[in-house]
């Protein structure tokens, strides 16, 4: 298979990839579909700084971004159904119920467990730890700034955590499952082994006891940008966008049959990290998944680290003991 | 008369290709509990608009099960056929065990189908699974206000003023408004408790509309694509397709 080198790597040599922005596909259609899906990204993402920023605190609450975070993927799903990026990632009937599973299982018991072990409960113990005045110089920073640093600082967060997942075997195990994935839909975000949601979700912008306006602002990036991650709609997205912002497109690389491909696009938000930290790739892939687009069922997905990670422990011991049980010097190849 | 016929699809090499075993047609051997069963079978019949063997038939048929992860068999007029976790855009996907059988009459050619799916059946479920966990929310509220009462330090941290924040003159300038004051907040989650089992019954009702349309759906587009296979020559388009 014809692979592209990108920096030190090959990449596509297990699957098609496309690299680069020149052969990527654009939006077919008439006018108003081409600019309804080119302006679409950032119309939305502009239009929500503005609503956040200017809404009276009584509607500026946590369950009005719940509300519109709901309406917002009702829209996408509508989208995904008009203007497909991929016919072979057509949302099904099956498909839709099991994202769905995955999706309810975040709102109901893992938000309760969450509060217990997770995130919720050591930002609660930092923040009775510390003396919070100190960071008055950073609530009274303009709005938009301290929604900006929350984003960008959650992200890195993000970041170096799942790059840790792709490259660390008791992380990646619980990682993994996420990889099965075969097509990218709007809820696709949500499926995977329920452990990596702590995981994912220890991000150190948390810790800030910010202005609860510039948190629902920073939350906006997470909406508006991090959401299209897993989306299956074409759209002839911004050069700008793709440069700063994380896209499908990016993401499809990741999630990509090609091995190397998958190390890569880390970030959730920000791809600007991934370009900084030098594991960015710019294309887009259809094939995605693992072991040749094996689809990984519910019962799978939520065993697996524990049942990989048995037999990963299991090798490693017998390694280990195998090797001190013959101690003696072993020939090895001459070079 | 002519023996079993049968294949394994080999499409994608891997482990998950790999069983060849005979599947059993449902109902005779399966579960077969005719007053529930309704909740996951799917039986019907398709009158072909012209005579047709039941060899042509199933070549016709054939692409459906050329899927990996099937495992199919062929006695007479009868196919039978298994799919151990399908994949997502297999046509297939939602009925996992099913026999299909053609069937001369004096009517003509019919086709008679009886298909079985462990997704509507889990899908309807699944509400049971969502309702638990909205009594657990309600539990755990119960079990927190009885500690909350008990801890006086609690109490304390949560009467202490908290202070206003202050709004960067750029912010003001652009006319956004003032932070709220926390100390005048009313928060009913302190009441009601944190957690909240409302999710926990959205999610129940939710899947319980996804099944009722399921269970229409599923079965409309796989009669339309029997339908579709059995009057084109052409096989079922299962590959990948053009980039849009």
């Amino acid at each position: 298979m014809a692979a592209v080198q990108v920096g030190k790597r090959m990449i596509g040599a297990d699957a098609p990839v496309t690299v680069g922005w020149d052969n990527i596909g654009r939006v077919e259609g008439g006018p108003i579909k081409q600019f309804i899906f080119t302006y679409f990204q950032p119309a939305v993402l502009f239009g929500l700084i503005l609503f956040w920023y200017y809404a009276p605190n009584a509607i500026a609450v946590a369950s009005t971004g719940l509300m519109i975070g709901l309406g917002f993927k009702a829209l996408l799903l509508i989208l995904e159904w008009v203007n497909p990026r991929y016919d072979s990632w057509r949302l099904t009937w099956k498909e839709f119920a099991t994202d769905v599973f995955y999706v309810g299982l975040g709102y109901t018991i893992l938000r309760m467990v969450d509060s217990y072990i997770g995130d919720g409960a050591m930002i609660e113990a930092v923040q009775g730890a510390l003396d919070w005045d100190k960071f008055a110089w950073f609530t009274g920073l303009p709005l938009l700034l301290q929604a900006l640093l929350i984003s960008m600082m959650f992200d890195f967060g993000q970041y170096w955590m799942h790059r840790g997942m792709h490259n660390w075997h008791p992380l990646w195990l619980v990682h993994a499952p996420h990889h099965y994935i075969t097509q990218l839909n709007v809820n696709k975000g949500a499926v995977g082994n329920p452990v990596e949601l702590f995981l994912i979700g220890l991000g150190i912008g948390g810790f800030f006891d910010f202005l609860p306006r510039a948190f629902l602002l920073a939350g906006v990036f997470g909406m508006a940008v991090s959401t299209y991650q897993h989306i299956n709609v074409r759209f002839n997205t911004p050069a700008w966008w793709r440069f700063v912002f994380n896209t499908t497109e990016h993401h499809s690389v990741h999630h990509s049959q090609d091995y190397e491909a998958t190390r890569s696009n880390y970030a959730g938000t920000w791809i600007i990290w991934d370009r900084i930290f030098g594991t960015c790739i710019d294309g887009e892939a259809e094939r995605l998944g693992m072991e040749g687009g094996r689809r990984m069922d519910i019962r799978e997905t939520m065993v697996f680290p524990f049942v990989e990670g048995y037999k990963s422990a299991k090798a490693a011991l017998a390694k280990r003991v195998g090797r001190s049980a013959s101690s003696a010097p072993q020939l090895e190849p001459a070079e | 008369m002519k023996g079993p016929t049968g294949g394994t699809a080999s499409a994608v090499a891997g482990r998950w290709v790999n069983h060849r075993r005979q599947a059993e047609p449902t109902g005779k051997n399966g579960m077969n509990l005719p007053l529930i069963d309704v909740i996951w079978r799917v039986r019907g019949q398709l009158p072909l608009d012209a005579p047709m063997a039941a060899d042509e038939a199933f070549a016709r048929l054939d692409p459906l099960f050329q899927t990996p992860g099937t495992t199919y068999g062929i006695n007479d007029d009868t196919l039978t056929y298994t799919k151990r976790n399908p994949a997502a855009q297999d046509r297939l996907a939602t009925f996992t065990r099913g026999s299909l059988q053609i069937d001369q009459s004096a009517q003509g050619t019919v086709l008679r189908y009886d298909l079985s799916s462990t997704a509507l059946l889990l899908c309807l479920l699944a509400p049971l699974l969502f309702l638990a966990f909205a009594q657990l929310a309600v539990a755990a509220n119960a079990w927190e206000k009885s500690g909350a009462e008990a801890s006086e330090t609690a109490r304390q941290d949560q009467d202490k003023p908290k202070a206003v924040g202050k709004l960067n003159p750029i912010d003001a300038f652009l006319g956004a408004p003032a932070p709220a004051d926390l100390n005048k907040r009313n928060d009913k989650n302190q009441k009601d408790g944190r957690h909240s089992p409302k999710p926990g019954y959205v999610l129940a009702g939710l899947f319980f509309v996804i099944y009722l349309v399921g269970r229409w759906l599923e079965p409309w587009l796989i009669r339309r694509q029997f339908r579709a296979a059995l009057s084109s020559a052409l096989p079922v388009e299962q590959s990948y397709t053009k980039v849009r």
